[in-house]
């Protein structure tokens, strides 16, 4: 068991730094990951100049992890695809390390260079525009931060799951942008939306991680209610993970069923 | 003691054709075939093009689900058991694809070594003595992108080999190497039957097989039309000699001509440059030589020659001249 833990994380280092290596050696996805979102950080910014920075963290916490889940979405997601048409998803499968854990280390990766690079440019354009951004509550926003990171991840494994399933799934990466911004409250509380959707909202992992990123930088919650959105969001996370091992067993024999494994067949 | 058994394996596809009236078509890949693979056998199995060799190798890697039948790799099912299967088996497919492009030859290997669970001292040992195997020395570092054709090709047999697997699939390993690199990789394959390792090899090169493998069997449109030794299967053909008549263009009805006239048992082309040669194969031997002649009457014709069978032509005359 200590060693099945021991190999697992291992893969999940080595994957990180793989994804990590090849996405620094890709033009794209540095732009994406540096160019981006120093626009997106420049624009968010200059649009909230006047309204006081109360107001302003929030957006800038929302734009944020907007940014955070395109990123996981069309990086996460593309990497599938570039492994299936690099003929390298088949290796992958065919090797005794599970693909599951495979997947957590590349997104872990997406999730990670992407936060760091917001992080980066929202203080850095903060700075040069001379408009400081507060945080209420300092030490619980960087806990959040962390379990956002697991809560994105976790989300981000299930998510990987439909690329593997359905080799055109990328035509349909759009339309999972938007309700994800808008179920989770990224840029605008659930409570604006209509009740049947709170349930939706409930059971998605990012949103427990937006409330609390949201909370714990305008200090809108109280120190409980964090730890209730912590509590929820680890509690979610976990269930992904857990359920994650069924669903890929049920994904991975339906590619071997429906050859769909390599682009090839 | 069979390392792998395959009984009635069968893989069928689903296609649709049509857009606005879409009709579901089943193709069948491999259809029902059965074989054994004694342990530390080196096995060929050829085929012409779409004939099922891949399909049957990705069943057997369990990349891919039968439709039917069974297969086993050391007493173990492909379907039930593949976890247990693929710490034990090293697979490569033809071609440059299924390598990290962006990274090096070494990296390549460290992700695999992690994936197939191998100990961070024993990788550290293992990884550059399968660069020297292969004969990437030197080279490791450098990105994957900037290798030829044939260190690509090598990095596949050390990426199957980092576990040190008992059962190697090689599908087409020298497919589209130069002669020296395919020569290289045809020791490398000789020094891993050596080893004792069993090994399924795939291949269009008939002086391959016949050179490397104990067994062969021949498979074309999902069924095996033949298994037995090189040296059996070239005496299916012994009562035939080859004419091979060198052509400067042959069209769809000379070709059918030749093939109806009663002495002739099949008929292949091969294209090299600007020319064609066709291959008849006749019990008659030289004397068809004129027949065949008058047959091509108004085609224009190189030289004719007369020869004993091959195992080439074995193989032509077993998938009906698909070459």
């Amino acid at each position: 068991m200590v060693k099945r833990i021991k190999d697992n994380l291992r893969i999940i280092g080595m994957s990180f730094e793989i994804e990590l290596r090849q996405n620094l050696m890709d033009g794209f996805v540095l732009f994406g990951i540096v160019i981006q979102p120093l626009i997106v950080a420049f624009m968010a910014l200059w649009m909230l100049k006047d309204k006081g920075p109360d107001f302003a963290i929030f957006i800038v916490v929302g734009s944020a992890m907007t940014g955070l889940w395109t990123t996981l979405l069309f990086n996460g997601g593309n990497s599938i695809r570039g492994e299936r048409w690099a003929g390298t998803l088949e290796p992958l499968v065919g090797a005794p390390g599970s693909l599951r854990i495979v997947v957590f280390g590349k997104v872990l990766a997406n999730v990670t260079q992407s936060l760091l690079s917001m992080i980066g440019c929202y203080t850095l354009i903060s700075l040069i525009m001379g408009y400081p951004l507060t945080l209420s509550r300092p030490i619980l926003f960087f806990i959040s931060i962390l379990l956002t990171v697991f809560s994105f991840v976790s989300f981000g494994v299930i998510i990987a799951s439909l690329f593997i399933l359905i080799p055109d799934f990328q035509r349909l990466q759009n339309t999972l942008e938007f309700p994800v911004y808008i179920l989770c409250g990224f840029l605008f509380p659930i409570a604006l939306l209509p009740g049947w959707t709170t349930p939706i909202s409930i059971i998605l992992s990012p949103y427990w991680a937006a409330r609390a990123l949201h909370g714990s930088a305008q200090g809108t919650l109280e120190i409980n209610q964090i730890f209730i959105s912590w509590g929820l969001l680890i509690i979610f996370s976990a269930i992904y993970i857990v359920g994650s091992g069924a669903l890929y067993r049920l994904v991975l024999k339906r590619a071997r069923v429906d050859a769909t494994l390599n682009t090839t067949g | 003691m069979n390392a792998i058994e395959i009984s009635n394996l069968k893989r069928q596809y689903k296609t649709t054709i049509g857009v606005i009236k879409r009709q579901t078509k089943e193709v069948v890949a491999v259809d029902g075939i059965s074989f054994d693979i004694r342990a530390g056998e080196l096995f060929g199995l050829l085929g012409p093009n779409g004939a099922g060799k891949t399909t049957t190798i990705k069943m057997l890697t369990t990349l891919l689900i039968p439709s039917s039948g069974t297969a086993t790799i050391m007493g173990m099912d492909v379907v039930k058991e593949a976890e247990k299967i693929r710490p034990r088996i090293g697979f490569i497919f033809g071609g440059e694809r299924g390598l990290y492009w962006r990274l090096s030859g070494l990296d390549n290997l460290r992700y695999f070594a992690t994936l197939y669970y191998l100990d961070k001292n024993v990788a550290k040992k293992k990884i550059p003595e399968l660069i020297e195997l292969v004969g990437l020395k030197g080279r490791e570092k450098e990105k994957v992108e900037g290798y030829s054709r044939g260190m690509r090709q090598r990095l596949h047999i050390a990426r199957a080999l980092i576990h040190d697997p008992e059962v190697l699939f090689l599908d087409e390993p020298t497919m589209g190497l130069d002669p020296v690199g395919a020569r290289e990789m045809r020791m490398t394959i000789r020094d891993l039957q050596s080893a004792k390792k069993t090994i399924l090899l795939t291949t269009h090169y008939m002086f391959e097989a016949d050179a490397l493998c104990e067994r062969i069997a021949v498979i074309n449109k999902g069924k095996i039309v033949a298994l037995n030794t090189p040296e059996k299967l070239k005496h299916t053909v012994q009562d035939l000699s080859i004419v091979e008549i060198e052509i400067f263009g042959i069209p769809p009805e000379f070709l059918e001509k030749v093939r109806n006239l009663e002495f002739v048992d099949s008929v292949a082309v091969e294209t090299r440059d600007q020319r064609q040669i066709l291959l008849v194969h006749t019990p008659k031997g030289p004397s068809a030589i004129s027949d065949l002649v008058e047959a091509l009457n108004g085609l224009r014709l190189g030289k004719i020659v007369t020869r004993e069978p091959t195992l080439e032509d074995a193989y032509v005359r077993l998938v009906g001249g698909q070459m």
